[in-house]
């Protein structure tokens, strides 16, 4: 397979235990649209953090990102704002679930967490399993390969009508 | 095997599972609600098409609106209300209480089964002894309503065994927030969490409810109690009457095992900006707050009302202070008409609501402006979630939250004079 799958760019660091109330506020979950969702990502944080979000192109957290509510919107408003990972300490389950559902690679690397500067460039690969942050790379242990097809369809359902058009075919 | 184990075997068709093993499973029961059921009807009729195949096993409350406040909401309630006529799922429409309450009181969740749901404290319904976890609108949409079927790991199990008899004027409200501070936020993450040991065994029904609704906090992906005659007496008294079926340990230990003695626990505050920020209640007493709620996803209980009614006997709620009372379902509003507390509680100056899960996220009440605070039974404080980001939610038990109703500050029910 030639397909690239090695996502990266300008990075933008938060702490520990963020939350789904931050990252989206419950009153724009009446909306599934990726670009409109975009607009509120972190605005509980202020406009300055959201143009900083929109300039960049992976998340860095702490631990435990994404804890709090199962809206999947969490994720999508992240896609729609331009970003192409999330590279934490840790994930809450339900985010981590919905980032692959809705084709957002999430990856836990500790190592590279602490590296990583507000600004800074990474390169996330995983099927190799790498942060590469400057001339430093950091592991983690690469996506099954049953993840590797959902987050390559672009989300759980896109994989899933594409297995039930192949079903048909076959 | 344990009960999660069991359910997962044989909703997956399997003679055992182990925990890592990744099973399809049959679901029995996805529940959503008003905003949840909008946006995977939405993606279901999209982007996946087709018919719901098990229309029965699907249910939508309306719970965060007891009435449409705007134009917005009220046609985002007629199109969840056109879609479920047109699919055949259940309905639970304005007006029918919090949507965990509600579907046990409907009698929809059974023992043994499998619940999945949008909601974060879908876990909850381990409480009566179901395999319950939260999952998002993109897997119903995908899985759930085309083909009846998830995908689950099988989760390590974490016991957390209880012993001890709290002081008077503990409640199981207050254990249960104190084991969040204890465990800490995110210190179970993916593990299913057995709730057990002497002091949780000799809990009723709701109070026992109080312990896996705080697993999602403990970043848990499940929780239950192990079912026996209490939970099986309570079942007994619902809709579809008694269970047949009930999956039980059949032995083994839990990869961890947790004890706590909950022998000098004492009312506990969680303060802004998280469950896990808690303290006793003594050492936050005399803040400011303006709102009082008994509702949302751990309160609006009948023995939650039956505490506020014994604190506010022969009192009255302070001027400065609005209290909130929702009933978490309409077989509580009965029960507290029958017992007398409506009227008890209206006279002492607290204001009643329509079944809902109330103030959560104030969809249609329960914003505040900057400044504002509110102590509450609910499940969630960060800032913002309720108005202002400047204002401030207070979770609580009902005594210490009825008791700060009528001071107008964070108030011990046991010092109340």
């Amino acid at each position: 397979m030639s397909m690239s799958t090695a996502v990266g760019g300008r990075a933008i660091v938060f702490g520990d235990d963020v939350n789904t109330d931050v990252i989206i506020p419950g009153r724009y979950l009446v909306s599934i649209d990726p670009a409109e969702l975009a607009e509120h990502a972190f605005e509980p944080l202020g406009p300055e953090v959201q143009q900083r979000l929109r300039e960049s192109a992976v998340v860095v957290a702490g631990r435990n990102f994404g804890c709090g509510s199962a809206r999947e919107q969490a994720s999508t408003c992240l896609i729609g704002a331009g970003i192409g990972a999330v590279v934490a300490r840790s994930f809450s389950r339900v985010f981590f679930r919905n980032a692959i559902n809705t084709g957002l690679v999430a990856v836990e690397c500790p190592d590279a967490v602490d590296a990583i500067e507000d600004g800074g460039e990474v390169l996330v690969d995983y099927t190799a399993g790498t942060v590469t942050v400057g001339s430093g790379t950091f592991t983690f242990a690469p996506y099954p390969p049953g993840l590797r097809v959902i987050l390559e369809a672009g989300g759980l359902i896109p994989y899933l009508m594409r297995e039930a058009e192949a079903g048909q075919r076959g | 095997m344990n009960m999660v184990e069991k359910i997962l075997a044989r909703a997956s068709g399997r003679r055992s599972v182990e925990p890592g093993d990744v099973v399809v499973a049959e679901v029995d029961l996805l529940i959503m609600h008003d905003l949840s059921g909008y946006l995977t009807s939405r993606v279901f009729d999209k982007q996946v098409g087709g018919e719901v195949r098990y229309p029965e096993r699907v249910a939508m409350v309306f719970d965060h609106h007891f009435s449409p406040p705007t134009e917005d909401a009220a046609a985002m309630l007629q199109a969840n209300r056109e879609w479920a006529r047109r699919t055949g799922t259940h309905l639970l429409d304005c007006g029918n209480g919090n949507i965990h309450h509600a579907v046990v009181q409907r009698g929809l969740v059974r023992p043994g089964g499998i619940v999945v749901g949008s909601d974060s404290h879908t876990p909850v319904h381990g409480a009566i002894g179901a395999f319950a976890v939260a999952l998002g609108n993109d897997s119903h949409a995908g899985t759930v309503l085309p083909h009846g079927k998830a995908w689950f790991r099988v989760p390590e199990t974490v016991r957390v065994e209880l012993v001890g008899t709290p002081p008077p004027g503990t409640t199981a409200r207050d254990v249960a927030l104190w084991l969040v501070g204890r465990i800490g936020e995110g210190g179970l993450i993916y593990a299913a969490v057995e709730f057990a040991g002497p002091y949780v065994k000799e809990l009723g029904f709701w109070d026992r409810w109080l312990f896996p609704l705080l697993c999602v906090d403990l970043g848990a992906k499940c929780s239950f109690v192990e079912p026996d005659e209490v939970t099986e007496a309570f079942v007994a008294g619902l809709p579809a009457g008694a269970a047949d079926r009930y999956e039980r340990s059949d032995g083994g230990e839990a990869s961890t095992v947790l004890r706590f003695d909950v022998g000098e626990v004492a009312p506990q505050v969680a303060c802004p900006p998280t469950v896990g920020n808690l303290a006793d209640v003594p050492d936050v007493a005399g803040r400011p707050v303006q709102w009082a709620e008994l509702g949302g996803h751990a309160g609006g209980r009948l023995e939650d009302f039956r505490a506020a009614a014994a604190v506010l006997r022969g009192r009255r709620v302070h001027p400065g202070v609005r209290f909130n009372l929702v009933p978490s379902s309409r077989a509580v509003f009965t029960r507290a008409l029958q017992e007398g507390l409506v009227l008890a509680l209206h006279e002492a100056g607290a204001t009643w609501f329509p079944p809902s899960t109330g103030s959560n996220q104030a969809y249609n009440m329960g914003a505040m402006a900057a400044g504002e605070a509110m102590i509450s039974t609910h499940a969630r404080n960060f800032p913002g979630r309720n108005g202002s980001p400047e204002s401030s939610m207070y979770l609580a038990a009902a005594p210490t939250v009825a008791a700060s109703a009528v001071t107008g500050t964070i108030t011990d029910a046991r010092e109340l004079r």
